[in-house]
């Protein structure tokens, strides 16, 4: 058997070495699809995947808030029901308390997942007062220690640290451009109202660069300072979770969610509309790529054809030495399995080559040099080889059917 | 007389249409191991086609073809391949090799597509059959750069390649001048009278006619004579 298919390849390599030119363009049409197949799914996941790495430590993988997706039933509810046959009057329908309330629990929940942390803020909002001027101030107080492990706020600071947040008494990390509305510099003091009243002089300890999605008059606090600024001693309204793994996020999510009712967000929840942008990028390069191998598949195509036509006189003397058909259809897709062979390796050295020109260019934006972001993974080249051969091998199927089916009587007869 | 190894009888092959065209009707035919066959007639009489019949190459519409006593009619294209790989050997009007290959390889091609012997012992019958036609040091030369003669011997070398009982000509010296058609002559007796091989031979040629054994006319697809020759 393995003598059979060396021989039938051995035909087939010989047919494709005398027609040279056909077989060229047939394997520069494979190579150029596989080559820009493997550029272009480089720069596209590579970019996917600095874009999803923004998205994901933009902030917490999970926020738990103290929302709730429906709010819970008002106790006349809960104890009898919708369809109960009681009614009730002067029935006062209670406040409940803002925050999340079993919060240590769903802390403990969360560090009991290997890798994950959980950080507890309150946020709330104060009113920074400084010469007449007025700006609104989005407190969030943190524990600076697990914080900086949830998120990557302290990577966006441009003076100060976190850590200083418990050095000084009622410190607090604003924006840059906040900062500068109010005239605000590092160490200087301004004085914060919360909605209930009561004025607190702050300290600015640190400041944030400009144009970082955390919301342009975010500032940070200490959390026990946090709390007893807006007055709520104890009460904390919001976890960020880290994931050792982002993707569990979702499930996560879901779990906590299901168990506690706090709205648990996931970074894909919160993103789902760039995610869906993405799928659709993915949707329009694949689509490009199927075209370009399409076109490459017509070169094969057009190649055994054409060599099929050629060699009728040479399948008539084949099948007459004892060739089976299925001998024949063998020989001619296995010539259309070569070219693709072929061109795969040499795409494979172009996409490499293309790969390392895009790896060479440098961009720089506001300043800072980045690079094409490229995401160069065994699993394109496979299936940019997998797709050609596929592609080769139908490509080659209609035709070799067609030599099979040659009538050798026809041709012999028609020669003599 | 030896026992006939292949037998037609009421062979019949019909074109389809209205009417059907008849290129053989109702052949009956021995064919015996070490003699030499001709048939002749004119252009058109289907002496090929009843060829083609014989040789499994084309499928009859009507009788029955015993190889061996087996009746050949309901095999299967791919069991018919395997037999003409196995038992026949062809030879053309024009030489038919195939011209990516070397004279060597093209009379190891039906030996290497059989894969019953090693490369090596593949190889050195293939050299053994060149020597026979004289042409042991064109070997490595491509069909292009042979004579119209020696390519001729090329073809019937690859035909005796696997040792075939039977070896089937369609106007073998056609296309040959008088002393490579004489010298190819030659070799077909000798193949049937020293080596005990079937040969038949489709042919105009009335050289041929006269030196075979068996000498089969043909007129309108029909058999008219079946004369032995001494």
């Amino acid at each position: 058997m393995a003598g059979r298919l060396g021989l039938l390849l051995h035909v087939a390599a010989r047919h494709l070495l005398v027609r040279r030119r056909q077989t060229a363009v047939a394997v520069s049409g494979v190579a150029v699809g596989v080559g820009f197949f493997l550029a272009v799914s480089a720069m596209m996941i590579g970019s996917q995947r600095d874009f999803v790495k923004t998205l994901i430590d933009a902030a917490p993988h999970i926020v738990i808030s103290d929302e709730l997706r429906s709010p819970a039933p008002q106790p006349g509810l809960r104890e009898f029901g919708k369809e109960a046959a009681v009614q009730l009057h002067g029935y006062k329908v209670r406040t409940e308390v803002r925050g999340i309330k079993d919060w240590q629990q769903i802390l403990r929940e969360v560090d009991a997942i290997p890798g994950a942390i959980g950080s507890p803020s309150l946020s709330g909002a104060v009113t920074l007062r400084l010469g007449g001027r007025d700006e609104a101030l989005a407190v969030i107080g943190i524990d600076p220690g697990i914080e900086s492990r949830v998120s990557t706020i302290s990577e966006k600071l441009r003076s100060g640290r976190l850590i200083d947040l418990e050095k000084v008494q009622g410190g607090v990390i604003i924006g840059e451009d906040q900062a500068q509305r109010l005239g605000l510099g590092m160490g200087d003091i301004v004085a914060a109202t919360p909605a209930r009243g009561g004025t607190r002089t702050l300290r600015i300890v640190g400041l944030f660069k400009k144009g970082q999605q955390l919301g342009s008059n975010a500032g940070y606090m200490l959390l026990r300072e946090a709390q007893s600024l807006l007055g709520r001693p104890f009460v904390i309204n919001r976890i960020g979770v880290k994931l050792p793994d982002p993707y569990t996020a979702e499930a996560i999510a879901a779990a906590l969610e299901r168990r506690h009712a706090y709205k648990a967000e996931s970074w894909q929840e919160r993103s789902s509309d760039f995610l869906g942008l993405l799928l659709t990028r993915n949707i329009i390069m694949y689509s490009v790529v199927s075209a370009i191998l399409l076109v490459a598949s017509f070169g094969i195509y057009t190649a055994v054809s054409t060599s099929v036509a050629d060699k009728r006189r040479d399948i008539a003397i084949m099948r007459s030495i004892g060739f089976s058909e299925g001998d024949l259809q063998l020989i001619f897709v296995l010539e259309g399995l070569a070219l693709a062979v072929a061109g795969v390796v040499v795409g494979w050295l172009l996409g490499s080559a293309l790969l390392e020109i895009l790896g060479s260019i440098k961009i720089t934006v506001q300043g800072t040099t980045m690079r094409v972001p490229l995401d160069r993974t065994t699993r394109q080249y496979l299936i940019a080889a997998a797709a050609s051969l596929l592609a080769g091998v139908v490509a080659a199927w209609l035709p070799a059917r067609k030599a099979a089916r040659v009538d050798p009587v026809e041709i012999l007869r028609g020669a003599a | 007389m030896s026992d006939p190894i292949l037998i037609a009888a009421g062979l019949t092959r019909e074109l389809p249409g209205d009417p059907p065209v008849l290129l053989v009707g109702g052949a009956d035919l021995a064919i015996e191991p070490g003699k030499f066959t001709a048939i002749v007639g004119p252009s058109g009489c289907g002496k090929s086609s009843l060829l083609y019949l014989l040789g499994l190459i084309d499928r009859p519409t009507g009788g029955q073809l015993l190889l061996e006593g087996r009746d050949m009619t309901p095999l299967s294209g791919d069991e018919r391949a395997a037999i003409r790989l196995e038992k026949f050997g062809f030879v053309f009007q024009f030489h038919f090799l195939l011209p990516e290959f070397s004279a060597l390889e093209n009379i190891m091609l039906p030996m290497r597509r059989l894969g019953r012997h090693t490369p090596a012992e593949i190889e050195a019958r293939a050299r053994e059959l060149l020597s026979f036609m004289g042409l042991a040091e064109k070997a490595a030369k491509s069909p292009d750069r042979l004579s119209g003669g020696e390519r001729q011997r090329v073809a019937i070398a690859r035909a005796l390649a696997n040792d075939p009982l039977l070896v089937l000509g369609d106007e073998p010296t056609g296309n040959l001048d008088s002393a490579n058609s004489a010298r190819v002559v030659d070799l077909f007796r000798q193949l049937a009278h020293e080596q005990g091989r079937a040969v038949v031979c489709v042919t105009h040629d009335p050289e041929i006619a006269a030196v075979a054994d068996i000498r089969v006319s043909m007129l309108d697809g029909r058999i008219t004579e079946v004369l032995r020759q001494a």
